[in-house]
């Protein structure tokens, strides 16, 4: 099986569109003995227009997952953003304690009927979380010796899915000065503006000026939110809020 | 040994050396707890750390280690070849054209924005190397954790076997194929910019 994956990606490397991509890994899913796959960011599709998200699930699912605003509280997804390799989602009840309405939603895509599953996480620094998850028809067993091979052709899909997205357009990164970055690093650890400009030794009106400058470019409002985007985009990392 | 060196610290071979191996023992031993040899307590060096290996390092304006590849042939024992052949479908990749990249390496001693910087150059210093020796495919033993940036450095990647769990992690094996390309590929993925394209200059040691 794994010759048929090697076929896949070397196929997918000549796509240019994501109708292309999603009939490839239709064919795929269909041949590795499952039935569904859904490639997406974990975003509200409906408001993130530069999203990607191709899938062949049941016709109602999508719009019922889109009106609930799931993309980004689903319980898949958000057990994928706790990890970085594959997870079957039989093991979701130890990788996150369930809501009651995160077993509302699980027991709604059986009811629809999609079956046991496997999701390939792919974060990139930088950019929005995304996964690409397969699944086999309600009732059918999910192939353990497959899961490897999943896992390979996940990761490339979401990389053939990433080099389309941006074809098609091409997003100015947000851009901080090194002086308004670690002011929002120090933020980001609790600090007040007078704090910082102690820190930092410069004076208090010039940080509020540069965490102004730097929220403006995100367009947020509040520095709660500015270092949120900042730790989200990969401006500043984990560690430089959490060391010491 | 060859030690190919990018940056303004190109002139401090030994120390960009000296704490490349520090920094390796902080990253592969401190942080990820693999089981390998440490001389001194300090340095992570092993058996492949010999007169073969080719190392590629990003130093900063001292010579301070911040990113760094160890390349092995493949036409001598190397990690893929030796150690995980059973992650290749067919035979290991073999060949005068085709290098093994191992210990990638970022410095933890530099923050996040610092370290992609140095990412991006040594992912850049590695496709240069590629096309000014003649290599043609770098192999190599990826963690999977790792393996949707890899493919997202935007150069052309493909798996050579099912990826398998070992005691050390989810391990899968790539061939990354360089070909004239690739720094265009590279680059629509801001990798390899001329702001930070690295000179580079060779010297045996």
């Amino acid at each position: 099986m794994f010759n048929r994956v090697e076929v896949f990606v070397r196929s997918i490397c000549r796509l240019t569109n994501e109708e292309q991509l999603a009939e490839a890994l239709d064919s795929l899913t269909a041949e590795l003995g499952l039935r569904y796959f859904a490639l997406t960011h974990h975003v509200d599709v409906r408001r993130s227009g530069d999203a990607i998200r191709i899938h062949n699930y049941p016709a109602g699912w999508a719009e019922w997952f889109d009106d609930q605003r799931l993309g980004s509280t689903d319980p898949v997804h958000r057990a994928s953003n706790l990890t970085s390799v594959g997870f079957a989602w039989s093991e979701l009840e130890r990788m996150l304690p369930l809501t009651a309405e995160d077993r509302r939603v699980l027991d709604t895509a059986r009811r629809e009927g999609i079956g046991d599953g496997f999701t390939v996480p792919a974060h990139v620094p930088g950019e929005a979380h995304g996964s690409c998850s397969f699944a086999c028809a309600a009732g059918e067993p999910l192939r353990e010796d497959h899961l490897p091979l999943l896992q390979l052709a996940g990761a490339f899909a979401f990389e053939a899915a990433r080099r389309m997205r941006r074809l098609r357009l091409a997003p100015p990164p947000v851009m901080l000065t090194d002086r308004q970055r670690e002011c929002v690093i120090w933020a980001a650890r609790g600090k007040s503006d007078w704090e910082i400009a102690q820190i930092l030794a410069i004076s208090r009106e010039t940080v509020i000026e540069h965490l102004k400058q730097a929220r403006d470019r995100y367009g947020v409002g509040r520095r709660t939110l500015l270092a949120v985007h900042a730790l989200f985009d990969g401006t500043i990392g984990f560690l430089d809020v959490l060391r010491r | 040994m060859i030690i190919v060196q990018s940056g303004p610290g190109e002139m401090h071979s030994g120390r960009a050396l000296r704490t490349m191996f520090e920094d390796r023992k902080s990253v592969f031993v401190d942080l990820l707890g693999w089981d390998v040899p440490v001389l001194d307590g300090r340095f992570e060096i092993d058996e492949f750390d010999d007169g073969h290996a080719t190392y590629v390092i990003v130093a900063d304006g001292s010579g301070d280690h911040l990113a760094s590849a160890r390349l092995l042939p493949t036409t001598r024992r190397h990690i893929l070849g030796s150690l995980f052949p059973q992650l290749c479908a067919d035979r290991p990749p073999t060949g005068p054209d085709i290098v093994e990249i191992t210990r990638f390496c970022l410095s933890r001693r530099h923050n996040s924005k610092e370290r992609r910087n140095a990412r991006n150059q040594l992912v850049a210093a590695l496709a240069c190397h590629a096309l000014d020796r003649g290599i043609r495919i770098y192999s190599g033993v990826a963690e999977l954790a790792w393996l949707q940036q890899i493919l997202a450095f935007g150069w052309d990647c493909r798996p050579l076997g099912p990826p398998a769990r070992f005691d050390c992690g989810f391990l899968g094996a790539l061939a990354i194929h360089i070909t004239p390309q690739t720094p265009a590929l590279l680059a629509a993925n801001g990798i390899g910019e001329p702001a930070d394209q690295p000179v580079l200059s060779a010297q045996a040691a």
